[in-house]
């Protein structure tokens, strides 16, 4: 008995000393923040700002790139037919199309408005979708195992500095605060187009209370008005992020069990008995929350229209 | 026989399937305002509560901002649910 558990230890301290101890905390953030550290391309700063192309400035060119080529290539063979008949992969454009013009944009803005603002909202839902799917396929872990097993380039190399980060773009609070000042902008332009400028800025409060009331509301107003891009901005982006911290924290218990115990034999045992198929349940969770998070964001972006287009107070 | 009762079995499945969906899509386009008003709300507390705690960490004056924060966040909150809520 005395043997096997001074056996026991000497194994523990001998895979403790082989490396870091496992930090499962900093792996997960590294697995999902932009990795400023190990930017793309190094760009100087200007004004203190740095310019340098991050993971995630990078995934966002890439994505932005993909549905622009991929629509642009599909709308220009189509429309070259004799026929205006969809086939295939235009067929189930043109069905997204319509999903978002007639169900989401319709009901809130109104017939005679749909055509000035399905364009950007059918754009932030392709956009959204693209970006959160994208970030799902784990096209940088797979680059990141051939490289360890394969490649094995320096550490400064420029497959080392496509590993480090998260993938997914709208996981990202800048990059969703970016796509809600659009739609803050847009509301401010439908209000306008709507009611004239001044008239849109008359409808922020209701008409004909008494003038102590508009001290305290005008000052609400001002600020529901900052708060709706903020709870897009916040919605997304924590959604995007969570679902992946959720997978890798489940994954981190084969590392974790196999330090505590000293044993990879535990940490395998874990990992198919309990991380894998956790991970796999969650990953078809999140194809599902990578489609409603798309569709959530562009239906409130439509309401906000629709309620700077509809005032009735 | 057979074939034909599973195909109309397969359809019928499928009719059942196409009208959930439906169903689900109804709800979600009549749950928009709602989804508007309870996002709004938490978002005033949070955007609000946390200028307060900026403001706080700021100038020291730890906690008076976070409350008046927060408690402005649930104001503004509340008013931008009660116009959703009034306006139906």
């Amino acid at each position: 008995m005395m043997v096997q558990e001074i056996a026991h230890q000497a194994e523990r301290a001998a895979t403790e000393s082989q490396g870091h101890p496992f930090d499962a905390g900093t792996t997960i953030i590294e697995h999902v923040s932009n990795a400023r550290d190990h930017p793309i391309l190094h760009l100087p700063a200007i004004m203190g700002i740095d310019f340098s192309i991050s993971k995630h400035v990078m995934m966002l060119w890439l994505v932005a790139a993909f549905v622009f080529i991929v629509a642009t290539v599909a709308i220009r063979r189509y429309l070259k037919q004799d026929e205006l008949v969809p086939s295939g992969f235009m067929n189930g454009l043109e069905a997204v199309v319509e999903f978002i013009r007639d169900t989401i944009v319709a009901p809130n803005v109104g017939r005679r408005w749909v055509n000035t603002w399905t364009p950007l909202v059918l754009t932030l839902f392709i956009f959204i979708l693209c970006a959160n799917a994208i970030g799902l396929i784990p096209i940088f872990d797979v680059l990141g195992v051939l490289d360890h097993w394969v490649l094995r380039t320096g550490e400064h190399s420029f497959v080392k500095s496509l590993i480090h980060g998260g993938t997914t773009a709208t996981a990202n609070f800048n990059v969703t605060a970016a796509l809600a000042t659009i739609t803050f902008g847009a509301i401010i332009v439908a209000g306008s187009k709507a009611h004239g400028f001044f008239n849109h800025w008359k409808n922020l409060a209701p008409k004909g209370l008494a003038w102590p009331i508009y001290i305290l509301l005008i000052p609400i107003e001002v600020m529901g008005m900052f708060v709706r891009p903020f709870a897009l901005t916040m919605r997304l982006a924590a959604n995007m992020t969570g679902g992946h911290i959720a997978i890798l924290a489940i994954l981190s218990f084969v590392f974790l069990f196999t330090e505590l115990y000293g044993r990879a034999a535990v940490g395998i045992g874990v990992g198919m008995a309990l991380s894998i198929p956790l991970a796999v349940g969650i990953s078809m969770l999140e194809i599902i929350v990578v489609l409603v998070q798309a569709y959530v964001f562009t239906l409130l972006t439509a309401v906000f229209i629709g309620m700077a287009i509809h005032v009735h107070h | 026989m057979g074939h034909n009762g599973t195909f109309a079995m397969a359809r019928k499945d499928l009719g059942n399937l196409a009208r959930s969906a439906r169903r689900l899509q109804e709800n979600a386009e009549r749950a928009g305002p709602a989804a508007v008003a309870s996002y709004t709300l938490i978002g005033a507390i949070g955007l609000l509560g946390g200028i307060g705690y900026a403001i706080d960490a700021w100038r020291g004056t730890s906690p008076w901002f976070l409350v008046g924060g927060l408690l402005l966040g649930v104001v503004v909150g509340m008013w931008e649910l009660a116009r959703t809520v009034f306006h139906r």
